[in-house]
This record gives C-alpha cells, sequence and structure tokens, in this order.
C-alpha cells in the first residue's frame, strides 16, 4: 500500500487558552489536488505551520511520504520535499527577483555552503533560474530589486520560491489573495498546469479557484475538520453553506 | 567598470603607492591605521550587513589575536612564521566558542556579544601575570619571514597594503558566494529560508566564525604596525567604533568600511590634536550619524536589517525591463 | 567567617545592581528602548550627588540631587534624541553609547580623573555587629535594607496598583492598551522618570562605598546588563533575582578567582542562554 504525501492524525494546536487547531486527521494521496477552505480563524493556516514545521503542534502526528515528522525541524522537511507559500508574501525584499530564485534553487542542494567561487559562476543554477522565472512570468523582472516589484509581481514571485525548490508537496496559502481577476488567473493556469506527481494543498478562499483546481476539498471550521468531499458534494453541502453564508 | 572609475582607481594606486614619501610618516601611519580598522570594520559589516546581525564583541577578536602573536614573540622568542598564524588561530578558536551566542536573536543577542567582549577584556586587565595587565606587551618586533624582514614602518606600509588587498579579494570572493547570497537571504527573512531548506542556525554560526577569524587576521596586522598591545584594544568603544565605521560608510559594501574608518580616523586625529575632549567628539559623532546620516557615504541603514547597495543594480534596474 | 561577610558584600552589591538595572529593565519591557548610557547616569548622578553633599554637607540632600538631576537630563535626551530612534535597537546602541560617551567625558572634565567618594552621613560609618564575631560595615548593611524596602515599594506597585497593572499590561502587549484608550505616553513617562531617578539615585548610594571615576560607568553597566540577560528583558521579577545572583557571583569571584571574576560571572550567563535565550524570565518577542 503506497503511502500518503501527507497524513496527519488527531493534530492540536492551542495557544493559551485557544484552540486553534483541534484533532483534524486528514490523508492526501500523492498527485492529489486538495484544498482546504474554512472561514477566517478556521485553523488552516495554523494547521500548514504545523506541517511544514513553523510551529510544533501540541498533540497529533504527521507524516510527510510515510516520514513521520511531527518533531522534524522545518528545513529538513523541505529537503524531503516540502514545498509552502504565505498568505502575506514573504520573499526577500533587498534582493534581486533573479537572486530570491537562486535562494530557491540551492536551498536543498549543498552549493549553499560553496563559499570561494562566485555565484555566477554555477552555469546550472542561472538556467534553471532563468526556466523558473520564466514559468511565472517573471524573466524580464530578474534583475530588478524585489521592493520595485507591484504586489501582483510579488505574489508570483511568493509562488515561483517555492516551485523552484521543486517540491514533491506542495502548500498554497492563499496563493491569489489580493490579486486582480487577470492576477488570479494567470496564477490558477500556473498551478493547474503543475505536473501530476506533484501534491498540492491549497487554502484558499475564492471558491471559483477552490472548486475548479480541488480532487478533493477538506472543510475546516473553529479548527475542527467538518467535512470533506469532492468540490460538488462540498458546493450542496447545507452545513457548509451556512458556515460561509454569503461567500459561496 | 567606466573608464572614470578605472583613472580614479590608477590615481588612487599611484598616491597610495608614493603617500609615505609624498606626504609623510604621519600621514603614512594614518593610512595604515584606516587599512587595519577597516579590515575589523569589515569583519563586523559581514555580520551586520550581509547576515542582519549586531555583533559588538569584535574588538575581542582583534586584541586576542594581537595578544597572542605578541606573547609568543616578546615572550616565547617565535617567529613570525609562527606567532602569525598562531594569532589568527587563537581568534578563531574564541569565535567558535563566541560563536555560540548565535542561538540569541534581536536586542539579546547585541547584549550577550556586549557582555562577551567585556569578559576578554577583563581577562586583559585582570589575569596580570600573563597579559601584563594594563601595562600591555611592548618591544614586539617587525614581521620577519625567512629572507623578508620588515626593517621599517614604511617597508610594513606596502607589506600592509598588499595583505589588506588580498584580505578585501578574498571577502569579495566570499560575499559573491553562494554563502554570502544565503545570508543577504537570512538577513531578509529568517522564515522564508528555514522554509527553503537552510540550517539558519548554523549558517549563522559559521558567518560569526568567519567574521571573527577577520577580525583575528585584522589583530595579526595591528601588532605588527602598533608593535604594542594592552587591554584597551579590546575594550568595549573601539568594537562600537567599528561598528560605527560600517554605518558611516555604508553597510554591506566592500569600500564602506574602509571609508567609515577614514572618515573615522581622519576626524578623531584632526580634533585630538586640537582638544582633549575627543571622546565628546567621539560621542558627538555617533550621535550625529544615527539621527542625520544613516544612509552614511555608500548605503542605507533603514532598519536593524540593512540592506546593500550594489550600483551595478540600480543601474540595471533603471533600464527598461 | 569570610563566607559570612563575602555573601553580604554580593547582596549589598545586588541590592545596588537593582536599584539601577530595574529600571533599566522596565524601560525595555514597556518603551522597547534599550539605554546605552544608563551607566553614565549613575554616574553622572553621583557626581551631581557629590557636589551637592560638597556644597550642603547633607546626604539626603545628594540622594535627592542625584535623582531628580538625572531625571531631568533624561527628559532632554529622551525627546531629543532617543525618541528619534523608534524601536530600532542598533540605532538606540549607537546613539546611547554616544551619550554614554559625551556624559562620560563632560563629567571628566567637571570633576576629574580621581577617583572620588561621596562622604556619607555620620551614622551610616562604622561597623554593625549581625552576630557574634561578624562586623560588617554599617553603610553596605544599610543600602541592604534600602535595596529591600525599594523592592518591596516597587513590588506592591507593580502587582497591587492599577498603575502596576497598566505597567505589567504595556509590558506584555503596548498596542492592546493603546487600544483600550489610556494615554500610553504618560505610562512611558512616569516609567522613564522612575528608572532615570533611580539610575541617578544608586550613583549617589554606590559613589558612598564603590567610588566614582571614569569607567565606572561601564564596569556597572556591564552588571546590569547581566542582570536583565539573565533575569529577562521587562521582568521586575527577573531583576530582582538577578541581581542577587549577579551580585552574590561577582563577591564570590572576585575573593576566590580576581583573574578570572568577568569570566566567572558572563560564564553561568552564557550557559543560561545556551538553553533560556531569554534569560530566566523574559518572553520571546
Amino acid at each position: 500500500m503506497e503511502s500518503h504525501a501527507v497524513e496527519i492524525t488527531e493534530l492540536t494546536k492551542t495557544f493559551g487558552g485557544v484552540h486553534a487547531v483541534e484533532k483534524v486527521s486528514l490523508q492526501v494521496p500523492i498527485g492529489q489536488r486538495r484544498v482546504l477552505i474554512g472561514p477566517n480563524g478556521a485553523g488552516k493556516t495554523t494547521l500548514f505551520n504545523c506541517v511544514t514545521g513553523s510551529l510544533p503542534p501540541t498533540s497529533g502526528r504527521i507524516f510527510l511520504f510515510g516520514k513521520e515528522v511531527t518533531h522534524l525541524a522545518e528545513h529538513l522537511r523541505t529537503a524531503m520535499g516540502l514545498g509552502r507559500t504565505y498568505q502575506i508574501t514573504n520573499v526577500f525584499p533587498d534582493l534581486t527577483v533573479l537572486e530570491n530564485i537562486i535562494l530557491s534553487i540551492q536551498g536543498t542542494t549543498r552549493k549553499k555552503w560553496v563559499l570561494h567561487r562566485p555565484v555566477k559562476s554555477f552555469p546550472e543554477i542561472l538556467d534553471r533560474a532563468a526556466a523558473e522565472l520564466e514559468r511565472v512570468g517573471l524573466k524580464h523582472r530578474q534583475a530588478d530589486s524585489v521592493h520595485l516589484l507591484s504586489y501582483g509581481e510579488r505574489r508570483q514571485l511568493e509562488l515561483a520560491l517555492a516551485l523552484a525548490s521543486r517540491p514533491r508537496a506542495l502548500f498554497l496559502d492563499e496563493p491569489c489573495s489580493g490579486l486582480s481577476p487577470s492576477e488570479r488567473q494567470r496564477i490558477f493556469n500556473i498551478i493547474t498546469q503543475l505536473p501530476r506527481d506533484i501534491t498540492i494543498v491549497c487554502i484558499e478562499h475564492d471558491m471559483q479557484v477552490a472548486l475548479g483546481l480541488a480532487d478533493q476539498v477538506s472543510v475546516l471550521h473553529r479548527g475542527r475538520l467538518i467535512l470533506e468531499g469532492t468540490p460538488d458534494e462540498v458546493k450542496l453541502n447545507p452545513e457548509v453553506r451556512e458556515v460561509y453564508l454569503g461567500k459561496v | 567598470m567606466a573608464t572614470r572609475n578605472l583613472i580614479l582607481l590608477l590615481a588612487g594606486v599611484v598616491f597610495a603607492l608614493f603617500a609615505p614619501q609624498l606626504l609623510g610618516a604621519f600621514w603614512a601611519s594614518l593610512i595604515m591605521q584606516i587599512l587595519i580598522f577597516g579590515v575589523l570594520a569589515l569583519s563586523v559589516d559581514l555580520l551586520l550587513g550581509h547576515t542582519g546581525m549586531f555583533s559588538l564583541c569584535h574588538a575581542a577578536f582583534f586584541a586576542v589575536a594581537a595578544y597572542t602573536t605578541a606573547i609568543l614573540q616578546v615572550r616565547y622568542g617565535q617567529p613570525t612564521i609562527l606567532a602569525a598564524p598562531a594569532g589568527i588561530l587563537v581568534g578563531c578558536l574564541l569565535s567558535l566558542i563566541y560563536g555560540l551566542a548565535v542561538r540569541t536573536s534581536g536586542v539579546y543577542f547585541i547584549l550577550v556579544t556586549i557582555a562577551m567582549g567585556y569578559i576578554l577584556w577583563g581577562v586583559a586587565v585582570r589575569w596580570g601575570s600573563f597579559t601584563g595587565g594594563d601595562n600591555g606587551i611592548g618591544n614586539v618586533p617587525f614581521p620577519a619571514i625567512g629572507p623578508l624582514k620588515v626593517t621599517s614602518l614604511t617597508a610594513y606600509y606596502y607589506i600592509l597594503w598588499i595583505l589588506v588587498g588580498l584580505g578585501v579579494l578574498g571577502y569579495r570572493l566570499l560575499i559573491q558566494s553562494p554563502f554570502g547570497l544565503t545570508l543577504r537571504g537570512i538577513r531578509d527573512s529568517e522564515s522564508r529560508m528555514r522554509a527553503l531548506g537552510y540550517n539558519v542556525g548554523r549558517h549563522k554560526y559559521a558567518a560569526f566564525v568567519l567574521s571573527g577569524c577577520i577580525a583575528s587576521f585584522a589583530g595579526v596586522l595591528y601588532i605588527y604596525f602598533n608593535r604594542f598591545i594592552s587591554p584597551a584594544t579590546a575594550a568595549f568603544p573601539i568594537s562600537v567604533e567599528a561598528a560605527l565605521m560600517v554605518i558611516i560608510g555604508g553597510v554591506g559594501t566592500i569600500l564602506g568600511p574602509f571609508i567609515g574608518s577614514a572618515v573615522f580616523l581622519i576626524m578623531r586625529n584632526y580634533v585630538s590634536a586640537y582638544m582633549d575632549q575627543w571622546m565628546t567628539i567621539t560621542g558627538l559623532v555617533f550621535i550625529a550619524t544615527v539621527l542625520w546620516a544613516p544612509n552614511g557615504f555608500l548605503g542605507l541603514l533603514k532598519k536593524y536589517r540593512t540592506r546593500p547597495q550594489d550600483p551595478k543594480h540600480r543601474a540595471e534596474a533603471g533600464k527598461t525591463g | 567567617m569570610n563566607w559570612a561577610i563575602q555573601t553580604l558584600n554580593g547582596i549589598s552589591m545586588g541590592a545596588l545592581l537593582f536599584l539601577l538595572s530595574s529600571g533599566f529593565t522596565l524601560t525595555f519591557g514597556l518603551a522597547r528602548v534599550v539605554n546605552m548610557a544608563h551607566g553614565a547616569l549613575y554616574l553622572l548622578g553621583g557626581y551631581l550627588g557629590l557636589s551637592m553633599v560638597l556644597a550642603t554637607k547633607n546626604f539626603w540632600l545628594a540622594l535627592l540631587a542625584g535623582g531628580f538631576g538625572i531625571v531631568i537630563l533624561y527628559y532632554f535626551l529622551d525627546r531629543f534624541l532617543i525618541r528619534r530612534t523608534g524601536e530600532n535597537h542598533l540605532s538606540q546602541v549607537l546613539l546611547t553609547v554616544g551619550i554614554a560617551f559625551v556624559i562620560a567625558d563632560i563629567a571628566l572634565l567637571i570633576w576629574g580623573g580621581d577617583a572620588r567618594r561621596l562622604p556619607a552621613p555620620a551614622f551610616t560609618q562604622g561597623p554593625i555587629q549581625l552576630a557574634a564575631g561578624l562586623y560588617y560595615p554599617r553603610y553596605r548593611f544599610l543600602l541592604i535594607l534600602f535595596g529591600v524596602i525599594v523592592g518591596v515599594f516597587l513590588w506592591i506597585i507593580y502587582k497591587k496598583t492599577q498603575i502596576g497593572a497598566l505597567v505589567r499590561a504595556g509590558v506584555d502587549d503596548r498596542e492592546m492598551v493603546s487600544a483600550m484608550g489610556i494615554n500610553i505616553n504618560r505610562l512611558f513617562a512616569l516609567v522613564f522618570a522612575l528608572a532615570a531617578f533611580l539610575a541617578g539615585l544608586s550613583g549617589v548610594a554606590g559613589g558612598a562605598f564603590l567610588t566614582l571615576y571614569p569607567g565606572a560607568e561601564w564596569e556597572i553597566l556591564v552588571l546590569a546588563l547581566v542582570v536583565v540577560i539573565v533575569g529577562g528583558l521587562g521582568s521586575l521579577g527577573g531583576a530582582m533575582v538577578g541581581s542577587l545572583v549577579v551580585g552574590l557571583i561577582d563577591a564570590y569571584g572576585r575573593w576566590l578567582l580576581p583573574e578570572f571574576s568577568y569570566f566567572v560571572i558572563f560564564g553561568p550567563m552564557a550557559v543560561l542562554l545556551l538553553f533560556r535565550p531569554t534569560g530566566l524570565f523574559g518572553r520571546k518577542n
């Protein structure tokens, strides 16, 4: 029996008295597109943070590709093939776009410890960076410092950073947040065109994006997983409509 | 590089070559100090401008290296070929230990480095039997390796330019390397670096140790220039002045620390010639720089984490994309 | 017998350190200000008190002169200089170090470079018998009492009064307190004034047994730094525990390992930070 890409067992995260995530269990098969929906404060980002390793869970277990990673350091999970984006753009503001991508590429290689040769002298890194920038449509901005980029361009870079490390499991936290319809479409296309061997778990508020992308939808509310199903099943479910009143 | 820059560089080289003859011993000595403390400031900038860590203990590495070389040459009669590398080595060992401070961050890191700097200063002052206490250690001979013997400060002037030049070239390779880029990534967003697979703690430690080694290198350069070392060289004001030089000149650049060193030392030399209150002037320079010139001459200081100002990128960004 | 004396030395040093570092830690906890000139304020306060006592022969006036003199100075320093650095700790450190250099150099000009001892009132002179065969300088013993009284006083205000509750809340979450409509600036001003007063006061108190001399400002600041590092920035209780610990280690260190006394103080601090990077009672922010 092939292991899942991501498996979470009874995951709980509390902050003081607040139960941000409450006994959530889910399994994401390899290659699936899973979308997490739920109103603000439902615990989606907290769940992400526990799975990617930036927050330690209060209890429960997390598995990536069959290996337990519950207490594994964040950077080691990335080395296993995890990639993520942030809801609030988290790029490198005082570096150029090209340098941002290079950081992502070298992050999972031994090259990050080379200190006697310039970065420019690694053509394989530069070529790969060019390809990644091409994919998200930022090649023309490669020499620009990030703080010159528009918000939309930064969201593109945000996604590019996660993709450039060639993850096997991609965690996207509201990749389209704050974008105009055309920008939203572009991000959507990039995501849907990703190869099927990449597992994608996506938090999304935009119902159209969510339902267009998803194989399966998981619904969170107040830290608990209240429903899982296909997009159609979820769309028609009365409890979900209630939780999401006015959003669909 | 534009032709204009090349001409300026050439002029600078000619000027530097003949400074002892053209300007005299005072200026030659001042230029040597600028170079030596410029390297010290460079070591601080590796952490400040490139990694986002504000260390105030680098005088400790500087002094420990100088003391080691001095003690080996003066008290144990060891030759330069042994004493100089030993000085750098001991400084590096100290930075391996002090590097554990990177486990703290933010203002705690600053405070811890201050405290660590004081430990070393305290040892230099109180362990009189070994360090000579407040009297320090003097009569350090000029360096001599085999047939190459430095016999005057003027000769050392030229050696210093060569050594500092080599050091700067090495530093340039370092900051342009993948490791250098990693440090700047850490400066900009530690969280994203972790998410991209970097062991941030390990990189910070490595940066700290490297920076300590560079400061130790400066310390060995220093002892052969000054030929006397005392606890004052390990004291807190020296570490702070090194940081100030970086900021005056511009963080995250190679030239900035040297420019800052030049501005600061020239100003101090002028001032102490006219008045005793150079400590006051130093303090006022600190205050003025922080309040009115946080940009420095070459770079920008906006937040705790500062950014490099690479003229090449600015020019390219100005072009149509 | 020596152990008892050294322990008392440590406790009296701790009392002095508490007077100095309590203000430093609360200033940071509430306003996120790192004031590296705190030691210089101590020294200047002591010198002001010295001049006062030489002029009026009154130690109590000296204490007030030291305390209030520094309050006034700090008001101007904060308003025109320190406030402009916002929460940029790098700038704060550099700026306040610059201020410290200026203060110390001017003090050198006015009061000279020799070590000056503040003359304390007659009733504090001489030994006091604490137990059979145990005699201790009366001044230092009274300093311990004074430190304890101030400590208790501050603790009661901090824990039992509304002002104290506001300060505690402000240390915890400044934006929240602001949002509640409390004038956070007035709270800052109060804490700053208290910190400045205690700094100047401790200069007078310290000047009577440690003497005042150029360099003293950094020596005492470093000890205060260890206190707040160990105790945790922003924690009054931490400052109490830290002061006692550092005072005792300083006393024992000087006595048993005089050549490595700084190492003795900072060693445990370093080890502590390896395990608790924000000190004993500090909070990660």
